[in-house]
């Protein structure tokens, strides 16, 4: 639904995104991660037709950029990092207005956007002027604006940011829905923890794109798999028998923890167990052990250098 | 171009107006003054001027000395008609003011309150953009200006004893002034607020700028008391004729800095 091949970007002599090449498939929430001034945004709007790249080529939907621009901006739908809502108009006047620039007709105007004020939760205060919303209820609406038309693919820019959790939820939750109706979603965010639940695909990036892959093989590239094993009162015949265990590496002991890398966790922690076992520790709990995405990030984006 | 794009635009851009009561007034305070004050003008100087003494007329007639139609007039009717055709110089100021107005509040809140970013990401081009704000801009001054003549028209019949003085009111060139001067000059305002809209931040300094365009209406007023110019047919029909040019050329250069990528990237 979306291609890149060594997309680039310069501003006079700032290289803001270099070489990015990337697919993201039809149906997919792929999320797109870097610190600030990474060039997330910059990426986003060179897709959505908004800033011409300086090299390189791009299509979504299967039109291209720099040439099917209007077609384009017909297709997706884009929330941007500013809710840039007309304020003394009201929540059904701005979205009117822009389900008109998109040439709904009356009717589907007007049953898109009831639809959408009530799946977020704003049918009761569609007459308020919108400069008296609250910040979520101008996220919200901005979501509605950028769905009105039933785009293909849409854009987040840091969708929950300054939301409260709550209001933070309803629209992660509203995104999940969104990808079950089979659109393609590209996120931007600083928020880990909701790219670790949304996101089907995450893509690191700082200028250019450091890692790509599902938040799992990420942590399993980085970090391996690691399980857990909690004993009561963990004595050393237990260290003694994992030692003389060949495949188990980086043996970490804390306290009566021990976090032990595995290479085939299904197949090789019943091992581990029953050495433990035979050793007389009295095991307690076994888990896999999960690093964060935000360790799996800090420790991409740690070892690249700003260009 | 699709004409519902830029009918949506100009809709939602009516909708802001009719909510704030800074543009209302914006409106209807140049049309409001520029209209009572020659009216009053009339109302309470255009019997003094029956006494005016003839060594005055002969200021007058020597400023007018390039209308010879005029000698047959008394020197009260030649005092009226120049004052009327001072006040009536000032209704080509209205569609200025109000036009500079209401586009700079346009184009600049877009920047101020960041709504372009979202407008721009839809199928709208820049050209149906543009187009929407302008009409924003001039319809209302266009609308303001030419009622407010209209009622200096029906007014000046009460308040004007002189029929030959009234009749110079209705001369061709002021059908000139109002049909053709008037909207160039709007659009001339909504150009300059586009060029001004790539480095100012606030309407106001907008305001201030762009400002200085009344000052040829002023001048061509001034020029025509102390006898140097006629202001006739032919004078506005050249005046209209440079202004379009003016009006091409500016709106050329604002077209080329209203650029999404510029506005995006390098609006602060």
């Amino acid at each position: 639904m979306i291609q890149t091949h060594n997309l680039a970007k310069t501003f006079d002599k700032f290289t803001a995104v270099a070489d990015l090449s990337l697919t993201v498939e039809a149906g997919e929430i792929f999320a797109f991660l870097g610190p600030n001034g990474a060039g997330k945004t910059t990426t986003m709007r060179m897709l959505a037709c908004l800033i011409a790249p300086t090299s390189g080529e791009a299509t979504v939907a299967g039109l291209r950029v720099g040439q099917d621009d209007d077609a384009i901006r017909a297709r997706i739908g884009i929330l941007t990092e500013a809710p840039g809502l007309y304020e003394k108009l009201n929540a059904v006047q701005n979205l009117d207005f822009f389900a008109r620039l998109y040439g709904l007709d009356a009717a589907t105007r007007a049953k898109q956007i009831a639809r959408y004020l009530d799946i977020l939760g704003l049918g009761e205060r569609q007459q308020e002027p919108v400069g008296n919303f609250s910040k979520g209820m101008k996220q919200k609406l901005s979501i509605a604006r950028a769905l009105l038309h039933e785009p293909q693919v849409v854009f987040f820019d840091e969708p929950t940011s300054a939301l409260d959790p709550e209001s933070a939820k309803v629209v992660r939750d509203f995104i999940a829905e969104l990808k079950s109706e089979g659109r393609t979603i590209f996120l931007c965010t600083h928020n880990l923890d909701e790219a670790d639940r949304l996101a089907d695909r995450v893509g690191v990036f700082k200028q250019h794109l450091i890692q790509v892959d599902t938040p799992e093989n990420l942590r399993r590239k980085l970090y391996g798999q690691r399980v857990l094993f909690r004993v009561r009162d963990l004595t050393d015949a237990p260290k003694r028998a994992l030692a003389a265990l060949p495949f188990a590496r980086d043996i970490q002991f804390n306290g009566d923890t021990i976090s032990i890398a595995l290479d085939a966790p299904d197949e090789m922690t019943p091992r581990v167990v029953n050495a433990l076992v035979d050793a007389g520790a009295a095991l307690c709990e076994v888990r896999p052990e999960r690093a964060s995405l935000e360790e799996v990030y800090l420790d991409l984006v740690k070892t690249e250098p700003r260009q | 171009m699709k004409p519902y794009r830029v009918f949506a635009v100009l809709r939602r851009e009516m909708q802001e107006i009719v909510k704030s009561r800074g543009l209302l007034l914006a409106i209807f305070l140049p049309a409001l003054f520029l209209t009572l004050l020659p009216l009053g003008g009339i109302a309470f100087l255009g019997r003094a001027l029956d006494n005016v003494s003839s060594g005055d007329a002969q200021d007058f007639a020597r400023l007018l000395t390039m209308m010879p139609e005029l000698k047959t007039w008394s020197v009260g009717e030649v005092a009226s008609y120049v004052i009327l055709e001072q006040f009536l110089t000032m209704f080509l100021m209205m569609p200025l003011i109000i036009s500079l107005s209401l586009a700079s509040q346009s184009v600049i809140s877009e920047k101020q309150t960041k709504s372009l970013e979202p407008l721009l990401a839809t199928p709208i081009r820049t050209s149906e953009l543009l187009l929407g704000k302008g009409l924003t801009a001039m319809l209302p001054a266009l609308a303001a200006t030419w009622v407010a003549f209209l009622i200096f028209l029906l007014a000046g019949r009460l308040l004007i004893d002189s029929p030959r003085v009234y009749s110079s009111l209705l001369q061709p060139k002021w059908l000139v002034a109002m049909l053709a001067l008037a909207p160039l000059l709007s659009l001339l305002s909504v150009s300059i607020t586009v060029v001004l809209s790539s480095r100012v931040n606030d309407a106001r300094t907008v305001q201030q700028i762009g400002g200085f365009v009344v000052l040829p209406i002023v001048i061509l007023g001034v020029a025509q008391t102390v006898g140097l110019l006629l202001l006739n047919v032919t004078t506005f029909v050249i005046g209209a004729i440079i202004l379009a040019a003016a009006d091409i050329l500016i709106l050329r250069l604002g077209v080329r800095l209203f650029q999404r990528e510029k506005i995006l990237t390098r609006w602060k």
